[in-house]
């Protein structure tokens, strides 16, 4: 076997130690996880979606098993940014003075709340924070949510803003999949002050008790997420890597393994996120990294940076 | 507390031959889980290796013998159906112990079983029996069908610390009628109740202590994906508003934590 390969990517403002973050939404604000993997093992990781005000979330059920896959339809529920800078942020802190990136999801439903957080999380932040990501692609929200994601001039609006506000904080705009071509979108966020684009959010989608005649989640739509979407995904990410070169992007969707991570980096990402695997296999980040690292090597492939974008010309 | 391979050493249906409901007793050797588990608490189990079915299922621990961890389930839909065909000596993925066990600091402990809520009173009973408690056990039953054998090995593993009452709603087996009946005369002596079962019955439950000031502590259940707090799908509707994280601030809750209405 040959010497170890080089995993350390640089992506939307960031240098990572490798391409795997936790993703939003499944890895809660890391210290859910710190029993069950080692966190030291992560390029890093995205937290829960962060509001203005609390938020309580939708009504149950608000998760469903599908064919490998999942719905959700948590409705953003988290503490609100007030406890979140007092609560997670100082063991967030402690995870990036480790090394890991540390990227906070922003969920707002005008233009001027999303700049409003990102100013109060660029001041208050300090050391604890790498990166925001923006997330113009929530589907289970009323107002707000995937209405931005959609139209290619409130991208650009609400990622002008946010960049504005942020200072140096990189900006990561995360795009949705429910739309025909994500490129407009992707294009609206990099020439309006985002570094890297993430996508994909989950697919909007339903599930039905037929013999009750009811639908099984209580907001009757959610998102599907989990190996099902992995297709769309790679398409939607191919697209994006295509369409703009040289395109900082962050692939997300389906991720359960390290090969599966490897896909996305041949599709144009640079860096990978890995969502519904952590629920299937609490440890799954970790082992998706080692896996990607083992993968690597076996591929005779001396440098991760070697996959990116290895299949935007095919 | 990463995920295990527990090996399978022993999986044998419990219920009555050829009656609904099915029902198995799982034995695993997971001695990391058996050291640390509080009755009340549970396991994440992953019922089958593959994509689909994707998501763990969690059960709560029906017991502990040494290093092997009980589980009592009910075949309810396809993972269970999946997790009933495996076989002694097979190895299952699993995680935990997870979440908020019942607090057992209690002097004259009522459990309250409804049908499956059984598995983790079963397991409750055991601790508080082995720390000098006598306990009521009162058992609540659709109908005796299916359910004669394990009640038979209930009655007879009981002993004299624990006391043991039925109620059937076909009367087939012990009281005719809904296990509440048997609270009046349980709770003349009992001062605190541990409950699980579905959910009107713990409604029901909660509401006969409450009107008595007793404390009630119910484990429930919601869908869970993670377990580990993380997902936010297991909601349970707070009283005075939000939710609770069934897996995080329960399965174990203070019936007064719980906004019954909502739920
Ligand atoms: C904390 C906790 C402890 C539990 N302990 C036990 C136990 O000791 N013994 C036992 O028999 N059952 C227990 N259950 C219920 C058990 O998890 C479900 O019966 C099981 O998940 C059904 O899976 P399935 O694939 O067979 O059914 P399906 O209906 O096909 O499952 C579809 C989806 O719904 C979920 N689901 C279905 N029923 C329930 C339920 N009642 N609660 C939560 N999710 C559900 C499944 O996990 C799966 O994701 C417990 C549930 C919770 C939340
Ligand atoms: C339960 C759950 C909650 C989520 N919450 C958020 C969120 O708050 N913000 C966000 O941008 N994405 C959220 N997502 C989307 C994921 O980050 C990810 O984009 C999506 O699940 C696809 O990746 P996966 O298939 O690896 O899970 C959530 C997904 C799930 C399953
Ligand atoms: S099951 Fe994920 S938060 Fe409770």
């Amino acid at each position: 076997m040959g010497a170890a390969p080089n995993m350390s990517v640089t992506v939307g403002g960031l240098t990572l130690s490798n391409p795997v973050l936790a993703a939003s939404g499944t890895f809660g604000y890391g210290r859910e996880y710190a029993p069950h993997l080692d966190l030291a093992a992560l390029g890093g990781l995205v937290t829960k979606g962060v509001s203005l005000q609390p938020r309580a979330g939708n009504a149950p059920p608000r998760i469903r098993e599908t064919a490998c896959g999942m719905l959700n339809a948590i409705g953003l529920a988290n503490v609100g940014l007030e406890v979140f800078l007092r609560d997670k942020l100082p063991f967030l802190a402690g995870l990036r003075q480790k090394g890991l990136a540390v990227v906070v999801n922003l969920y707002a439903e005008s233009v001027a709340e999303f700049a409003e957080l990102a100013g109060r999380l660029a001041g208050a932040a300090g050391e604890g924070v790498s990166a925001l990501e923006v997330n113009v692609s929530c589907p289970n929200v009323k107002g707000g949510g995937m209405a931005f994601g959609v139209d290619p001039r409130a991208v650009a609006e609400v990622t002008a803003a946010v960049a504005g506000a942020a200072g140096a904080l990189p900006v990561w705009v995360k795009l949705t999949p429910n739309v025909a071509d994500p490129a407009p979108m992707a294009r609206a966020a990099l020439e309006n002050g985002a570094s890297a684009v993430s996508l994909i959010n989950t697919l909007l989608g339903m599930a039905i008790d037929a013999r009750a005649r009811r639908p099984r989640l209580a907001n009757l739509y959610g998102g599907l997420s989990g190996p099902a979407v992995k297709p769309v995904g790679l398409r939607m990410v191919h697209q994006v890597a295509r369409a703009i070169p040289g395109a900082h992007i962050v692939g997300l969707g389906g991720i359960m393994s390290g090969e599966d991570a490897a896909e996305y980096l041949l599709a144009g990402a640079r860096a990978v996120q890995v969502g519904t695997a952590s629920f299937v296999d609490p440890g799954a980040c970790a082992r998706i990294a080692g896996e990607l690292t083992e993968f690597c090597r076996q591929q005779g492939v001396a440098d991760v940076n070697e996959l990116v974008g290895g299949l935007i010309n095919s | 507390m990463a995920t295990l391979r527990a090996e399978v050493a022993s999986h044998d249906r419990v219920s009555d031959p050829g009656a609904a409901p099915e029902i198995f007793l799982l034995r695993l050797r997971a001695p990391e889980i058996t050291q640390k588990v509080r009755p009340g608490q549970f396991v994440m189990l992953k019922v089958a290796a593959g994509l689909d079915p994707l998501l763990a299922r969690p059960f709560s621990v029906h017991g502990v013998e040494g290093g092997d961890l009980l589980i009592l389930y009910r075949l309810a839909g396809k993972g269970t159906r999946l997790l009933s065909q495996v076989k002694e000596g097979q190895e299952l993925t699993l995680w935990g112990p997870l979440g908020r066990g019942f607090d057992l600091n209690v002097k004259k402990p009522v459990l309250v079983a409804g049908g499956m809520g059984l598995a983790p009173l079963r397991f409750a009973a055991a601790a508080l029996a082995k720390q000098g408690r006598e306990v009521s056990f009162l058992c609540g039953l659709p109908g005796g069908d299916g359910f004669s054998e394990l009640c038979e090995s209930l009655e007879r593993w009981a002993g004299s610390q624990v006391n043991f009452s039925l109620a059937t709603e076909d009367g087939s087996l012990g009281v005719m009628g809904l296990v509440t009946a048997l609270m009046p005369e349980a709770l003349a002596w009992g001062d605190a109740v541990l409950a699980c079962g579905p959910i009107p019955m713990l409604g029901a439950v909660a509401r006969l202590c409450a009107e008595r000031g007793v404390p009630c502590q119910v484990s429930l259940e919601a869908p869970m994906a993670c377990g580990v707090g993380a997902c936010l799908g297991c909601a349970i509707p707070a009283a005075g508003g939000g939710y609770l994280r069934a897996c995080q601030e329960g399965p174990v809750m203070d019936a007064a934590q719980v906004d019954w209405e909502r739920l």
